[in-house]
């Protein structure tokens, strides 16, 4: 068998540390010798256009894949995803297509099944053309018990951007805070399930109600009247302690 | 700053291909070139007044044309090539005219003086649109009109009932209000020789027209009681007192003229109307609505017959002879009817030739005059062989009002830039001059359904015939409302209607990337402001990977840039990258023994 190196990313362990030390535990039932790397691929400095920088930091990460001994690396974040992939000696699974192959946690399947909520499914625009990502997200909210509608038109291969995508943020704010409100206005219902951290932080940033996948499989049962977290990516100063809280958290689980 | 080859070359592809600049079907076959799409979604939208506004930006006679216009436009609308059913563009021009062309709208800014004088000949709309076009420039310009009315063939030509006179005299005051001086009852040639005129000022564009009536030589036709249709029509039009309609008229051709002549003898009293054509019912020349407009008032349509021979008792016509006509063109589609030796016999007391008309020299000699009788010029500049005189409209080789109304724009543009010691023709976007084709390939919308064409509402034929009133009464708000909502806007704003980035900064990625490659730099924000979403690749027909091409250009950015974001609010991301690499945050655990 393969060994498999898991990456939390940088925005997943910044907004839910606890999150990533549920997955681990999860993959590590299925996979005893895996191993994990919280570092960052990279990416922002790619998106702004340092190429050199790029390389530099995406070396770093390899560097980290390479002393683990893994040969295929499981993915939390979609642009880890996208830098990966490009890279040719290693697999690159994304975690969402991997939950309906190894499956759940026994006891979670089925937990929701009383929920009344109905969440409006967002997906990632950086993997549009990953129909395994889209389908591993219904499979699990299904699995979960949640009921859950596509944004017409709008959804997998169509869907729009959160208004976070290509650093546009710190650049252009208004631009940036019009695509999220457009996007909110996509979805049939209010509350929205989302497989990307960054995803959130924009729905919320613009007041709608939204939840990581990860906070409905491994948090409490979410039903209408449940508010959802905070948006712990827009204070910065949290969101440093959760990644240096994660990083604690792994560190504990992998011993 | 220095742009990668990559960079250079995409944006090229993007500049040169983007189809965002072509222009819709209608747009580019309006000789022009009035902004279709726009104003009828304005239409559709209730903002008459925006509507009439845009229609005004490339029309002077927006009342005039949205009734006369042969709208070349609605042979292209996607509607008419996919279902038969275009839009009723000319009919929604005039709705946005009556209902708000309020005169506060109009336009009437000109360039500071220039002192340079230009005659026109013609208050035609050749005449009219090269006046006004150069009256915005700064000239001083002076119509000449041999008739003591404006519009030329629109006025004595076109009959009443389907334009209203006082409509065109309210429209010809947008030339009074620019300054134009239009000097009525002046015939060049006869009252003032035509080299004074030219003598006199800086430039001179003859617009005189086609008025000579053309009588075919058939035997017996210098008889009495026979006309043509050009002296017919100005007859009536000017009240000619002496007018006489026969009783029984017939008037031979195929056209609209032909059917304007047999309609207007219909409601100056004749008892039958008669109508030959060469043509048979499908080749017929002229319009459906005109048709159908003629047979329903009672005009008699003989189809595929030709004159033979005219009869007369004393001095004046009687009747004709017809031969059977059993094809109107030859092998190669040349205009050479043969006949059968089958014949037929119809009286009449009066015959009207409709059948066409030619250019009648206003310059003795000074002009040669080709083929059709057009007056020889360059097809692209409209420039003679004599220094400083131009042609436009009918005489020019037009043959509609909206195209002779683009030729007086072109003649004004080659006046300019003769005025200005210009090349006639460098750089000069002559497709922006005229008809032309369009690149625009687009699929048509994936919902879209066969909505009929909407119909204006029309006055009883019975009534019509009675009177000049006019017949058709237009549209109301709601069925306005309705046409409008038809168009399919064929343009290439797909990526514009996802992306709402492009639009803080273009009209389309093609003008963005032009102007890029033109400047050699092009706005950081807007580089820096795009999502990489890829949702305008998703759409656009051309494949554009404009995500890609931002990519590269915030590379070539961050080079020039000793090797940072030229973006202030990226500041933060080294701080950001500096730590989410540091040790404190990141974290590597071998799995296994
Ligand atoms: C019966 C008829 C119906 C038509 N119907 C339509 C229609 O429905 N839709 C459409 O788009 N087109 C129609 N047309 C064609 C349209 O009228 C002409 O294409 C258009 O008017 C040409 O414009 P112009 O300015 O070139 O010439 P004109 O409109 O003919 O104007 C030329 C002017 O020059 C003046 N002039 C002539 N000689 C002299 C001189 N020596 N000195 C001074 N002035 C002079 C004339 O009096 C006239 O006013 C029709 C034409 C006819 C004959």
């Amino acid at each position: 068998m393969s060994r498999k190196a898991f990456l939390p990313g940088c925005a997943l362990p910044s907004y839910n540390p606890q999150a990533v030390e549920a997955t681990i535990r999860h993959l590590k039932n299925i996979y005893p010798d895996l191993s994990v790397v919280q570092k960052c691929c990279g990416k922002p400095t790619i998106a702004v256009g340092q190429a050199e920088k790029f390389a530099e930091r995406f070396a770093g990460l390899v560097e980290d894949i390479k002393y683990c001994e893994a040969d295929e690396v499981i993915v939390a974040c979609q642009s880890c995803m996208k830098t990966l992939k490009g890279c040719e000696d290693y697999k690159t699974t994304s975690l969402w297509e991997l939950l309906p192959l190894i499956g759940l946690p026994k006891e979670l399947v089925g937990k929701a099944r009383d929920s009344d909520v109905v969440f409006s499914v967002h997906d990632s625009c950086s993997v549009r053309d990953y129909t395994g990502i889209h389908n591993g997200i219904r499979w699990t909210l299904a699995a979960l018990g949640y009921k859950f509608v596509d944004p017409p038109g709008r959804a997998r291969d169509m869907a729009r951007c959160c208004g976070f995508g290509g650093m546009i943020v710190p650049v252009s704010p208004d631009i940036a805070q019009r695509v999220m409100r457009r996007r909110v206005d996509d979805f049939p219902t209010s509350k929205s399930v989302v497989y990307c951290a960054a995803c959130r932080s924009s729905f919320m940033t613009v007041g709608a109600d939204s939840w990581h996948i990860l906070d409905l499989l491994f948090g409490d049962v979410v039903y209408e009247n449940t508010p959802p977290p905070a948006n712990v990516l827009a204070s910065p100063l949290k969101a440093w302690g959760n990644r240096h809280k994660s990083k604690r958290l792994i560190n504990t689980v992998m011993k | 700053m220095v742009f990668s080859q990559t960079t250079l070359e995409n944006a090229k592809a993007i500049a040169e291909n983007c189809q965002g600049s072509h222009r819709a079907f209608c747009a580019s076959r309006c000789p022009m070139h009035c902004d279709v799409i726009g104003y009828v979604n304005l239409i559709g939208e209730g903002k008459t007044t925006d509507a009439i506004k845009k229609i005004r930006e490339a029309l002077f006679l927006p009342g005039t044309l949205g009734r006369i216009c042969a709208h070349p436009c609605e042979t292209v609308c996607r509607r008419e090539t996919e279902f038969n059913q275009p839009i009723a563009i000319a009919a929604l021009k005039r709705y946005a005219a009556d209902m708000a062309d309020d005169e506060s709208l109009w336009d009437i800014s000109k360039k500071p003086q220039t002192g340079k004088k230009i005659a026109v000949i013609g208050a035609g709309p050749a005449g009219a649109q090269a006046a006004i076009d150069l009256a915005k420039e700064g000239h001083d310009v002076a119509i000449y009109e041999k008739l003591d009315v404006v519009g030329g063939m629109m006025r004595v030509g076109i009959p009443e009932y389907r334009l209203p006179r006082n409509l065109i005299d309210r429209e010809y005051t947008y030339l009074t209000k620019l300054g134009i001086a239009i000097n009525l009852g002046v015939e060049i040639g006869k009252d003032m020789p035509f080299n004074e005129l030219a003598n006199n000022h800086d430039a001179v564009i003859v617009a005189n027209g086609a008025h000579q009536g053309f009588v075919p030589p058939i035997k017996g036709a210098e008889t009495g009681g026979i006309t043509n249709a050009a002296d017919f029509l100005k007859s009536v039009s000017l009240g000619d007192k002496n007018l006489k309609v026969g009783k029984n008229v017939l008037v031979v051709g195929g056209g609209d003229v032909a059917m304007d002549c047999a309609r207007t003898a219909l409601r100056l009293g004749a008892e039958s109307v008669n109508l030959v054509s060469l043509e048979r019912m499908e080749e017929l020349p002229a319009s459906k609505h005109e048709q159908t407009g003629s047979l329903d008032e009672g005009v008699v349509f003989n189809l595929g017959w030709g004159g033979e021979e005219i009869f007369s008792e004393n001095g004046s016509v009687s009747g004709i002879k017809l031969k059977e006509c059993t094809s109107v063109f030859d092998a190669e589609g040349k205009f050479s009817p043969s006949f059968s030796e089958n014949t037929q016999e119809i009286s009449c007391d009066m015959l009207i030739f409709a059948t066409g008309q030619r250019v009648q020299d206003v310059t003795g000699g000074a002009l040669a005059q080709g083929g059709g009788s057009r007056y020889d010029a360059d097809k692209d500049t409209l420039a003679t062989s004599v220094d400083k005189v131009f042609v436009a409209g009918d005489c020019a080789g037009a043959t509609i009002v909206v195209e002779a109304m683009a030729l007086g724009r072109k003649a004004a543009v080659s006046v300019n830039r003769f005025l200005a010691g210009m090349d006639l023709k460098e750089d000069r976007d002559l497709d922006n001059e005229y008809s032309c084709e369009t690149a625009l390939d687009i699929p048509l919308p994936e919902d879209l359904q066969d909505l009929p064409r909407k119909h204006t509402r029309e006055l009883d034929p019975k009534a019509r015939i009675g009177s000049f009133e006019e017949c058709d009464l237009g549209f109301d708000d709601e069925t306005a409302l309705q046409e409008s909502q038809r168009c399919i806007k064929c343009e290439c704003k797909q990526c514009m209607t996802e992306c709402i980035m492009f639009n803080e900064f273009t009209q389309f990625p093609g003008m963005m990337f032009e102007a890029f490659l033109k400047d050699g730099k092009i706005e950081p924000l807007a580089v820096y402001s795009c999502n990489m979403c890829d949702q305008c690749t998703i759409v656009c027909p051309e494949d554009f990977k404009f995500a890609a091409l931002f990519g590269d250009l915030r590379k070539d950015m961050v080079i020039a840039n000793n090797g940072e974001s030229p973006m202030a609010g990226h500041k933060a991301i080294n701080m950001h990258q500096k730590l989410g690499f540091s040790k404190m945050f990141t974290t590597r655990k071998k799995g296994g023994k």
